[in-house]
């Protein structure tokens, strides 16, 4: 390269000027480094340069010098980085925090609908199975008291009405009993609470001789109580026993009793 | 930094008049300059030149950013073309002020082509593509102008 013709292209006063491009910048810093006669000519141009401006100096108002360097000495963070972003950088760092609100903002009345849906849904799923247990439940009663009609009903059950004897004169219930099947039903129309620690037993008299036909409580249920089967009964009573029933009866306990009508 | 205020503020400040021509919009341009020099000074690499240009070149880009950004350009529209018209008299503006300072009597030693570079680049705040555009000069020349004057001037600096 030709030193002398360059310094005289008048590049190296476009570049104390700061004129040149990026491009043309760096092609003379690269040249810069490689010939010391051109830094020392470039020297020389900003010296003059410098002393002229100098000269053309014009003094900013005095109390301008307190007001930049309170800036300076605050380190305002926002005053360092508001010098150095462009507008639209400041638009779009203002754009992106808002979207980020408005998205967190939405994220958070989202989250909080769709909890509320969750337990709404909860709340549903739980009623929903209550109402099926309901229906079970009502279901079972009105198959129980369609079969207790049938037995009820039907004429191949006899119906032995039992009343109540001098230990309880206002108790009755009835025996439905089929001789066929042995199917054997109790029906309690009235009777005593008894203590927890006991329980009436059933009898049937076959043969003249009493048979355990199971215990009961009181509170056992509404509708037909289906007890144990029996085969040739004659007669059926109801004693007071000791909680789970015992083989024979305690006659002086007697509740009830009442005669198989034949035919 | 202090003693960079106190030494450079008043050629910085002068040729960001030159560039931007209202005084309140030059105070800007002032206090961001001193706020990047503070904030820049550790990427001053002294190999690519004196300090003072590097802090030049910072104020002229900031002046020239500042009038280029929306609300100044809004400001000088409504100027319209009177505004353009006076560019040259708010250069005197700026001349008024050198001539306190003895600027002329070095001036004068130039011949008129080249102080008329020097006085359009240095003192009217123009750059050298708008010299040889508004004054139908080729570029090189322009270049070329500037180039003799800055011998001529270290040499008339020098007595």
């Amino acid at each position: 390269m030709n030193v002398a013709e360059y310094i005289s292209s008048g590049i190296l006063e476009a570049y104390a000027l700061g004129e040149l491009s990026a491009e043309e910048r760096t092609a003379v810093e690269k040249n810069l480094a490689q010939y010391p006669e051109l830094s020392a000519e470039l020297a020389r141009i900003e010296e003059t340069q410098e002393q002229l401006l100098m000269k053309a100096a014009i003094a900013p108002r005095a109390s301008l010098k307190s007001e930049i360097f309170s800036k300076i000495e605050s380190g305002k963070p926002e005053g360092k980085i508001v010098a150095m972003i462009s507008p639209v950088w400041k638009y779009a760092a203002a754009a992106s925090i808002a979207i980020a609100l408005i998205s967190s903002y939405l994220a958070y009345e989202y989250y909080g609908r769709w909890k509320a849906s969750e337990e709404n849904l909860t709340t549903l799923i739980t009623q929903n199975r209550q109402m099926a247990q309901d229906y079970n439940t009502v279901n079972q009663r009105l198959d129980k008291m369609q079969s207790d009609m049938h037995v009820i009903g039907s004429p191949d059950f006899k119906r032995v009405m039992m009343s109540g004897s001098e230990n309880a004169p206002d108790s009755k219930a009835y025996v439905y009993w089929n001789e066929k099947t042995r199917e054997v039903y109790l029906s309690i129309e009235n009777m005593k609470t008894l203590a927890s620690a006991n329980q009436y037993q059933l009898w049937a008299m076959v043969d003249g001789k009493p048979v355990d036909a199971g215990v009961f409580d009181m509170e056992t249920g509404t509708g037909l109580l289906r007890m144990k089967d029996m085969a040739g009964a004659g007669a059926f009573a109801v004693t007071i026993e000791p909680r789970g029933g015992r083989p024979t009866p305690t006659l002086s306990t007697l509740q009830m009793i009442g005669s198989v009508v034949k035919g | 930094m202090e003693y960079l205020y106190d030494h450079y503020s008043g050629a910085l400040y002068g040729a960001i008049c030159r560039i931007v021509k209202k005084e309140e919009v030059a105070e800007e341009v002032l206090q961001d300059v001193f706020l990047k020099i503070w904030n820049r000074i550790d990427t001053y690499d002294p190999s690519k030149g004196r300090l003072f240009t590097w802090m030049l070149n910072l104020a002229k880009n900031q002046a020239i950013d500042k009038i280029r950004s929306k609300e100044i350009s809004r400001e000088n529209k409504t100027g319209g073309i009177e505004n353009y018209v006076s560019d040259v008299k708010t250069g005197e503006f700026a001349e008024q002020q050198v001539d306190s300072i003895g600027l002329r009597e070095v001036l004068a030693g130039l011949p008129p082509d080249q102080r008329f570079i020097v006085d359009h680049l240095y003192l009217k705040g123009y750059t050298q593509a708008e010299v040889a555009e508004e004054f139908d000069i080729p570029l090189g020349t322009v270049k070329t102008r500037l180039r003799i004057a800055m011998k001529q001037l270290r040499l008339i600096l020098k007595t």
